[in-house]
This record gives structure tokens, C-alpha cells and sequence, in this order.
């Protein structure tokens, strides 16, 4: 991990005000992102995932959302304070994104080549021809056949799976830094899933571009990324290197999550566990760990304060009260 | 493509059948002859007359005679109208009927689009609020209140337009101003709410969310992403308003004493004059039809996901 | 501290409370302050014209030719028949003071013809009428015209919306539910009709029928039932359609449930809110058309009158007399603007699919 850091979050906060109250969606988030490198962002529906990335390109629909503190540096630039037009410039360009639902990303009403063509002509200042050209190119990479035929036809003419290929062949076409990846699969059949992340790992590879993949997913985690964070209620509780991780999961919520994935290597006969109860409503949350209710190891102290993040040596930190090294009031 | 269109032109007959059928058996067995106001015409008169008009012959025959006139475009002699057929009656007041429509139709369009565009990006703010007030104003009052009241108040009061006439009068356009606002208010509204509801919509959608991904400026995301999409439903409200404009254009003409077919047809259903009522609702059907089967059409050309087969 | 916690806090852990669709909806309709006007509005005029009959209102019928076109007023019909007579004098006697002469004997006419005004006043108990908001070419009172008018005109409404809602159930259902080719016919027979120029075709039986009198209001009835329906059948089919194949009617289908009761105690009450939202929207759009044809002399005849007829009496001598127009037509475009605004409330509290938007 000596690589250069492209990207840093620092305590991202994002609210969104409703009428029962604030959903603190995200309630400070900080994680790095190294060049090529892929980050895995795991956790329950609703437990900040999408937020936070639509908060790094700063899309949070707003109202009722708001980014109330943190910063997002891209190559030492604020993400969050720049104006709206030198942003522009980042979205799409450099930072690019697939979302969950291939069959309502695309636009239905225009050609695939006019959706693919705008980004080109507007990030790389190709004439048309060329960005036409371009966008064929791109489409062969992500295993689109005839795409000197296909390009010229609407998204619903297309299959989940190839919707999404044109997803990731225009996502990428610009050659951007970082690919941020939301849920890409969720949508898809499990046997249409698996060729997506190989195309996907496969071309991300061979740009060098890095990759926030937001999945609830384990498996998917397990084979994609270098590096993984699992958040919960709107906070990273773990983050680490995969295989450190996974080898040896340090917040009970993580071991929660590893222990519920089935598992061919161990003896069967066992019961798969699965995490007792319900994700919290992040609706004014009091300060305590919002996983003490689920928690076997809970302890007085988790009622009443949100654990201080510990470190350690592999570059491991865990946000839980079991490694805190504050003294125990 | 060419085959839909033809089927969907042949699906159109029945409908024109059943119309004309329709409308000659009610006629027919409706109380209360076309003679039966002209007091004591004598015995004599009277058979002529009936004669004259064929209504003589039997039920059957009379349809028959019609449906085949009809075939040849020929509406038959006025009732009441003693000297004029149904078409030169149809002739001369279709131009100002259809210049009053259109002119509606065109305004509530273009203004009901323009304001909803301008209300959905500026949602929940004053001009918002301003745009949806009138809008529920345009959809809860009526043409035959909001008419008088634009008389009372711009020509009797401020007396800045005519009360009432035509283009050929003294006043010129000028006559136009309120039959056409009054005439295409409530469409406006209507078109005003609908364009509103469906931009936010497309608004809220994944696709107009990747094109902000890529990083498009914004007048480029409502202009070619979220306007084709939106505004398509408008296109498919255009029959239905269509046939509110003919329907409202009765009483906006009878309000503003307009010489069109609206006009005209009150009168002739007062008067039982059936044939000049039954070339009216053909040419009314006819116009409708054929309106409803331009814009299935469009609509086809327009949205890419319908496929024709 | 404990006992802070798990409760009261926070929904830790705790299942959101299910609620069903009709409390939830009722729920997003009372904070919907527009909707809720609506429903207030509604609810007074329906008490209102339900209570006509009762009310301390002038006989809606009853003409007093002595009383025509009087301006709305607090002040009863004698006194300010009186007013108007002193108000003359007054005029007469600053043009008589200026020197005027030749206006004296004028003057001193109607001096005499104010007293017998005044005599007139106290001998004819109808003098002691007040009205309200004015009255007629006829001298009837305009506040009882307008409160029988908007029975005439809120019965059609509601009688022609419970045609339209049943009609169009039964039709819409037995539809949707055979599918097929019984579905395949009733749906031509649908658009059929709905090429039909409708309003042309009610008017033109209106035109036949209406000179007989009472039995106009029921071919009205008939004229507006006839066409009405088509919407809510489509609508109904739709649903079913969508619905029939859903796994809570697999389901009972499967407890042996027979078709009827399918039909009737499954399908019907899940389609429930759209036929609401549709009765709602659609009534105001009844009285527009009653009132339509009232408009152009083809509704309801004399001495019935419904909004339509009062709005079109207005009409003629609205520049003398603007308060007979501006009288109906307020009442019956607050009505109108009311049911909106309800109609509107109901749609997005009915719709679950409205339920998380913002």
C-alpha cells in the first residue's frame, strides 16, 4: 500500500432532513483510495453505502439530502468545495459510475450511441466520428458483439446483462481514475453476475483505473478487492486488507457477516448463523454503537458512547468499545 | 410500420359506422318532427314536404339512402335551412371553428409546456406556487364562467377588447383575443399540471441520474434527456383535448357569438334539424378519429420503445 | 439509564409498526392542509343543500316583481326601496338648492311618492324580505336559487359518478377477470364509445328530450350514465388484470375460493383507492358537464335550475346586475376548486406508490 492515495474521505457526513426527523445516512465516513487499487464498500440496504458515493461526486439530491461536513480530496482537490462547473469536468471524466439497475440507467428514448458519444465529445473533445469510433472500441472491450450495429440501437433492444456491459463501456471510455460501482450485479442473474465482475476486474486492471464497489455481497468482496470496508448505520465499523479481514474479522459485526456466508470448505451439518434482529432506524441516533442491540459482546459502555476508532498493525482499524484503548468510564 | 398504420386506419370504420348509424336511429325515433313546430301546415304541404326530404320511404330505405349519400360526401339539404345544404352550411362556419381551436389548441399547448417546465425546475418555489394556483383555477372553473367574466371585465369595464364577434367585424383580430384565452385555459392548465408531474418524474429517474454522472451540465440533462421523456405523455393528451376544445368551442361560440359549427349546432339541435345535426356529429366524428389516429401515430415515431408489428 | 434505553429513543430493534393502507392514507391526507380545506368545503356544502329544506331561506321558486334585481344587501327589500327613493330626493334638492327651479315640483312628486313607499312598506309584510345576496329578473331570492342549484347540480354529480362507479366496476371486472374473448368484445364495445364525440351525443338527446319537462333531469342522467363508465372500466380491468395473477389471489384460489367471492372480497376492495380517486375526480367533471348543458338551455328546465342555468341566466344584464353572474358562479367554483383540492389529497394519499416520494 505504498501506492500514491487518489482519493480521501474524511469524516463525510451527509443528512437528509425529513419529516420524522434527520437520517444521519452518513455520519462520518473516512476511508483511502490508492491508485488501481479496488475497495470493497459492504454493509445492509439502507446502511450508507449508495450516500456516501453519491456524496463523493457531490449528487446527493438535495433537498431533502445534505453533505453537512467531511471532505473529499481528489488529488489534493475538495470535491465537495469546488464550484459546480469544475466538478462537472470530474464527473464522468475522471471519476465515472455504474449504477445498480442496468434497465432504467440508460436513457430509454435516445440511441445507445448519442448516450455513449456525449461523455466523449464532452470530456475528450473528439468530433463526432471519432467518438463514435471510440465508443465502438469500447463496446468490443466490454464483449458487446457487432457493435458497429448495436451501437446504433435503444437500450430496451438490449438484455439486462448487455445494458450493463454498455454501462461499464461507457463508464470507462473516458479512461477515468476511479470507477465507482454501485451494486452492479444486484440486478442481474447469478450466471450473468459473475461474467459482469470478471469484465469489469478485467478492464479495470488493464486501464489502471481504481474501483469503490458497493456490494452486500461478501462473496463478491472476497473476489474482487484489495482492500474492504464495512459499514454500518451510516459509520465504517471495519476496514482493512480483504484477506486480513476475512482471515480474521475484528468487530462482531464483521464476524456476524462472515459467519452468514455458506461455506463449501467447512464440515456441513452446521446451522448457518445469521445476525439476530433488524438493521436501526438511523433516525436521530443516540450516541452509543447503533449495533449494540444485535450485539453478543455488548457491554455497558456501548449503550452510552460510539467507540473511538482503533488501529492496528496491518493498517487494520475497527471502530468497536472490545479494542478501545480509552479507559472505561 | 406501413402495416400498422393501415390496420389502424381500417379500425377506424367500424367506429364511423356505428357513429352514423347511431346518430340516424336516435334522430329518427326522437319525439317531435323538424315540421312540428310550423303550426297547422296543411295535409297537403306537409306530405310534399315529407316527400321531399324522403320521409316517405321506409326506416330502412331512408338509412340506406343516407349511408350512400354519405359514401359520396353529400350531407344532404337543411331541414330548417330551407335553401342551404348541410355541406355549404358546414362550409362556411368549419374555417372559423377550426381558427378558434387550433389558435386554442396551440396556445394551451406551448404556454401549458412552457409553464410546467418552468414550475417542475423551480419546484416549491414562488413561481411554482404561482403556475400550479392558476393551473387548479384553469381546471376548476368553467369555460362558460371564465368567459363572461373576461367580458365583464375587459370589455364592459376596462373596455379595452369587443365583447363579442368575429375577425370580419370592425374590431378585427382583436375579436380573437378572449374566445381563444377562455377556449384554451382549461387545456393549458391541464397540460401545465401534466407536463410539471411527469419532468419531476423523469427527474427522479435513474437515467437522468447517469446523465448528471457524466458529468452533462444541466440545461443539457433537462434538454435532451429529460424533455423527450417527459413531454410524451403530452403528446398522447392531445386527442382528449382535442375533442374538450370541439366540445368547449360550443359554448365558448355561443359566449362570444362566434359564426362557427359549435354555434350552429346548438341551434340545429333546438330546431330538430336532423340533417343538419347528424353532418354536424360526422364531421365532428370524423375530425376526432382522424385527430386521435395522427397522434397514435406521432406517438409511435416518437417513442422508440414502441415497435410496430 | 437503562431504561432510556430500547425505547422511547429510538426504534431500536423494534419492527416499524405495520398500518394499513387506509389508516396510512388517512394519516398523509390530514397533513395535507389543502385536501383537508377540501374536505371541509365539501362537507358544508352538502350539509348545507341537504339542510335546504329546513333552512330559513326564501322559497327558491316564489317571484316578486316588486323586487327584482335588487343588489345583495344586509337591509331588508322595504327599506331600501325606501333608500332609493330619498336617495333621488337628495339628488333633486342639491340641484334645486343651485338653482335649478324648474326641478321643484319633480321633487316635490316624489317627496309624496315617498310617503307612499314608505305606506306601501309597512303595509306589505313581503317588504320585511331580506335578501342576502340579491335577486332576480324574476325577484327570486338568489341565496335560495343558488342552494337548489347546487342540489340539482351535486345530485348529478353523485348520481352520475355511482353509475359510472358501478357500471364501470361490473364491466371492468367481468373483463378483466374472463379475459379472453368475452374481454376481447367488451373492450372493443369500449372504444367503440369512446370515439364517440361524447358531449355531441348528450346533446343531441338532450336536444330531443328536454322539452318534457320533469323527465328531462332523468334522460340527463341516462345521457351522462350512458358514456360515463368507460374510464373506470378500463380502469378496473387493468387492476384486475394486474392483480388477478398476484400470489395473495393464487392463494385463495387455492383455499378453494369460488369466483364471486374472488371477485368480490379480493379483487374489488385492492382496486378500491383508484375507483375513489376516479369518484372524486370525476364528479366535479359531472356537474362541469350538467352545468354545461344547463349552459346552453338544454339541462334542467324551469323552475328547476341547477348552477349551470343560474350561471347562464347571470349571464344576460351581467353588466347591470354583475352580482347575479358573480353569485353561482363563486359558489359553484369554490365547490368545484374544493373537490380538486380533495380529489388531489386523496390521489397522492391513496396511491401507495406515492408512499416514499418527497
Amino acid at each position: 500500500m505504498t501506492e500514491e492515495v487518489i482519493l480521501r474521505v474524511k469524516d463525510l457526513r451527509t443528512y437528509f432532513k425529513t419529516d420524522e426527523g434527520t437520517v444521519k445516512a452518513v455520519d462520518g465516513v473516512s476511508f483511502d483510495l490508492h491508485k488501481g487499487e479496488t475497495l470493497g464498500i459492504v454493509g445492509e440496504s439502507g446502511s450508507g453505502k449508495s450516500v456516501t458515493n453519491l456524496s463523493i461526486i457531490n449528487m446527493i439530491p438535495s433537498p431533502p439530502g445534505k453533505i453537512v461536513g467531511g471532505e473529499v480530496l481528489f488529488m489534493d482537490a475538495d470535491l465537495l468545495a469546488m464550484p459546480a462547473n469544475k466538478i462537472r469536468e470530474i464527473r464522468g471524466n475522471k471519476i465515472s459510475m455504474i449504477f445498480q439497475d442496468p434497465m432504467t440507467s440508460l436513457n430509454p428514448f435516445l440511441r445507445i450511441s448519442t448516450q455513449m458519444t456525449e461523455t466523449i465529445i464532452l470530456h475528450q473533445g473528439l468530433g463526432k466520428d471519432e467518438a463514435k469510433a471510440k465508443a465502438i472500441e469500447m463496446l468490443k472491450l466490454a464483449g458487446i458483439p457487432a457493435p458497429e450495429k448495436r451501437i446504433d440501437q435503444y437500450p430496451h433492444q438490449f438484455s439486462g446483462g448487455m445494458r450493463q456491459r454498455v454501462m461499464i463501456a461507457m463508464s470507462l471510455s473516458c479512461n477515468p481514475e476511479i470507477l465507482i460501482a454501485d451494486e452492479p450485479t444486484s440486478a442481474l442473474d447469478v450466471t450473468i453476475q459473475a461474467q459482469i465482475l470478471d469484465l469489469m476486474k478485467d478492464l479495470t486492471a488493464r486501464l489502471g483505473t481504481a474501483v469503490i464497489l458497493i456490494t452486500h455481497s461478501l462473496g463478491v468482496v472476497a473476489g474482487m478487492c484489495d482492500t474492504l470496508c464495512v459499514m454500518y448505520a451510516g459509520r465504517v465499523v471495519e476496514r482493512g486488507a480483504t484477506d486480513a479481514v476475512f482471515a480474521d474479522p475484528k468487530h462482531p459485526y464483521t464476524q456476524g457477516l462472515i459467519k452468514s456466508v455458506p461455506r463449501l470448505d467447512v464440515a456441513s451439518g452446521n446451522r448457518l448463523s445469521s445476525i439476530r434482529g433488524q438493521p436501526p432506524n438511523v433516525i436521530d441516533l443516540p450516541d452509543c454503537c447503533p449495533f449494540y442491540p444485535r450485539c453478543d459482546k455488548a457491554m455497558d459502555i456501548c449503550k452510552r458512547k460510539y467507540p473511538a476508532v482503533s488501529r492496528f498493525d496491518d493498517g487494520r482499524s475497527v471502530a468497536c468499545w472490545l479494542y478501545s484503548e480509552e479507559k472505561l468510564p | 410500420m406501413t402495416k400498422f398504420i393501415i390496420r389502424r386506419l381500417l379500425s377506424l370504420i367500424p367506429t364511423m359506422f356505428v357513429i352514423v348509424t347511431l346518430s340516424f336511429f336516435l334522430i329518427r325515433f326522437a319525439p317531435g318532427g323538424p315540421f312540428s313546430a310550423e303550426k297547422k301546415v296543411p295535409a297537403q304541404v306537409l306530405q310534399n314536404l315529407m316527400k321531399k326530404y324522403h320521409m316517405d320511404e321506409s326506416l330502412g330505405r331512408q338509412y340506406l339512402r343516407y349511408f350512400g349519400e354519405i359514401l359520396r360526401g353529400d350531407l344532404g339539404p337543411s331541414f330548417r335551412y330551407k335553401d342551404m345544404t348541410v355541406n355549404a352550411l358546414i362550409k362556411q362556419s368549419m374555417p372559423n371553428s377550426m381558427l378558434l381551436g387550433t389558435l386554442s389548441l396551440a396556445l394551451a399547448v406551448a404556454l401549458g409546456i412552457a409553464v410546467g417546465i418552468v414550475s417542475a425546475l423551480k419546484q416549491n418555489k414562488w413561481q411554482d406556487y404561482t403556475a400550479m394556483s392558476l393551473a387548479v383555477v384553469g381546471i376548476s372553473v368553467p369555460l362558460f364562467v371564465i368567459g363572461p367574466l373576461l367580458q365583464l371585465v375587459f370589455a364592459m369595464q376596462l373596455k379595452w377588447l369587443p365583447t363579442s364577434g368575429w375577425i370580419t367585424d370592425r374590431a378585427g383580430l382583436k375579436t380573437l383575443i378572449m374566445p381563444v384565452i377562455t377556449l384554451s385555459f382549461p387545456y393549458f392548465a391541464y397540460i401545465a399540471r401534466m407536463s410539471r408531474a411527469s419532468i419531476l418524474e423523469v427527474l427522479r429517474s435513474d437515467y437522468v441520474r447517469t446523465a448528471r454522472a457524466k458529468g452533462l451540465k444541466e440545461s443539457t440533462v433537462i434538454g435532451k434527456h429529460v424533455l423527450k421523456g417527459a413531454l410524451l405523455p403530452i403528446v398522447s393528451y392531445l386527442g382528449p383535448a382535442f375533442s374538450g376544445i370541439i366540445t368547449g368551442s360550443i359554448v365558448v361560440e355561443t359566449i362570444f357569438l362566434v359564426p362557427g359549427v359549435g354555434k350552429i349546432f346548438v341551434q340545429s339541435a333546438l330546431n330538430r334539424d336532423y340533417t343538419l345535426i347528424m353532418g354536424e356529429v360526422i364531421v365532428y366524428s370524423l375530425i376526432l378519429i382522424v385527430m386521435n389516429f395522427v397522434v397514435d401515430i406521432v406517438y409511435g415515431f416518437l417513442d422508440p420503445r414502441i415497435a410496430y408489428k | 439509564m437503562s431504561t432510556n434505553i430500547g425505547q422511547a429513543v429510538n426504534e431500536f430493534n423494534q419492527q416499524v409498526a405495520a398500518v394499513s393502507l387506509w389508516a396510512d392514507a388517512w394519516r398523509r391526507l390530514r397533513k395535507n392542509r389543502m385536501a383537508l380545506l377540501g374536505l371541509w368545503v365539501v362537507g358544508a356544502f352538502a350539509i348545507i343543500t341537504l339542510a335546504a329544506p329546513i333552512l330559513p331561506i326564501y322559497d327558491y321558486t316564489s317571484q316578486e316583481m316588486t323586487h327584482i334585481n335588487l343588489p345583495p344587501s344586509l337591509k331588508s327589500a322595504g327599506s331600501i326601496a325606501i333608500q332609493k327613493v330619498e336617495k333621488r330626493i337628495v339628488e333633486l334638492k342639491g340641484l334645486v338648492d343651485g338653482g335649478r327651479e324648474d326641478l321643484r315640483p319633480e321633487m316635490d312628486k316624489i317627496r309624496a311618492e315617498l310617503e307612499s313607499v314608505k305606506a306601501d312598506v309597512a303595509k306589505n309584510p313581503k317588504s320585511s324580505k331580506v335578501y342576502l345576496l340579491g335577486t332576480d329578473y324574476l325577484g327570486r331570492d338568489m341565496l335560495a336559487r343558488t342552494i337548489y342549484g347546487g342540489r340539482i347540480s351535486m345530485m348529478v354529480g353523485i348520481i352520475g359518478t355511482i353509475t359510472a362507479v358501478l357500471i364501470g366496476i361490473i364491466i371492468g371486472a367481468i373483463a378483466g377477470y374472463a379475459g379472453g374473448r368475452l374481454d376481447n368484445f367488451l373492450m372493443r364495445i369500449v372504444d367503440i364509445i369512446y370515439g364517440l364525440p361524447y358531449m355531441l351525443i348528450v346533446i343531441i338527446l338532450m336536444a330531443m328530450f328536454h322539452k318534457d319537462g320533469a323527465s328531462s333531469i332523468v334522460i340527463l342522467f341516462v345521457a351522462i350514465a350512458l358514456v360515463s363508465w368507460l374510464t373506470i372500466a378500463r380502469v378496473v380491468r387493468g387492476q384486475i388484470i394486474s392483480l388477478k395473477n398476484a400470489e395473495f389471489i393464487e392463494a385463495a384460489r387455492s383455499m378453494g375460493a369460488g369466483t364471486g367471492r374472488i371477485i368480490f372480497r379480493h379483487l374489488i376492495p385492492n382496486t378500491l383507492g383508484v375507483i375513489i380517486i376516479f369518484a372524486t375526480l370525476s364528479l366535479p367533471s359531472f356537474i362541469m358537464s350538467e352545468s354545461f348543458l344547463s349552459f346552453l338551455g338544454l339541462g334542467v328546465s324551469a323552475p328547476a335550475a341547477s348552477w349551470g342555468t343560474l350561471v347562464s341566466e347571470g349571464v344576460q344584464g351581467m353588466e347591470l346586475y354583475p352580482w347575479r353572474l358573480l353569485v353561482p358562479a363563486l359558489a359553484m367554483t369554490i365547490f368545484l376548486f374544493a373537490m380538486n383540492f380533495l380529489g388531489d389529497g386523496l390521489r397522492v394519499a391513496l396511491d401507495p406508490q406515492s408512499k416514499n416520494r418527497t
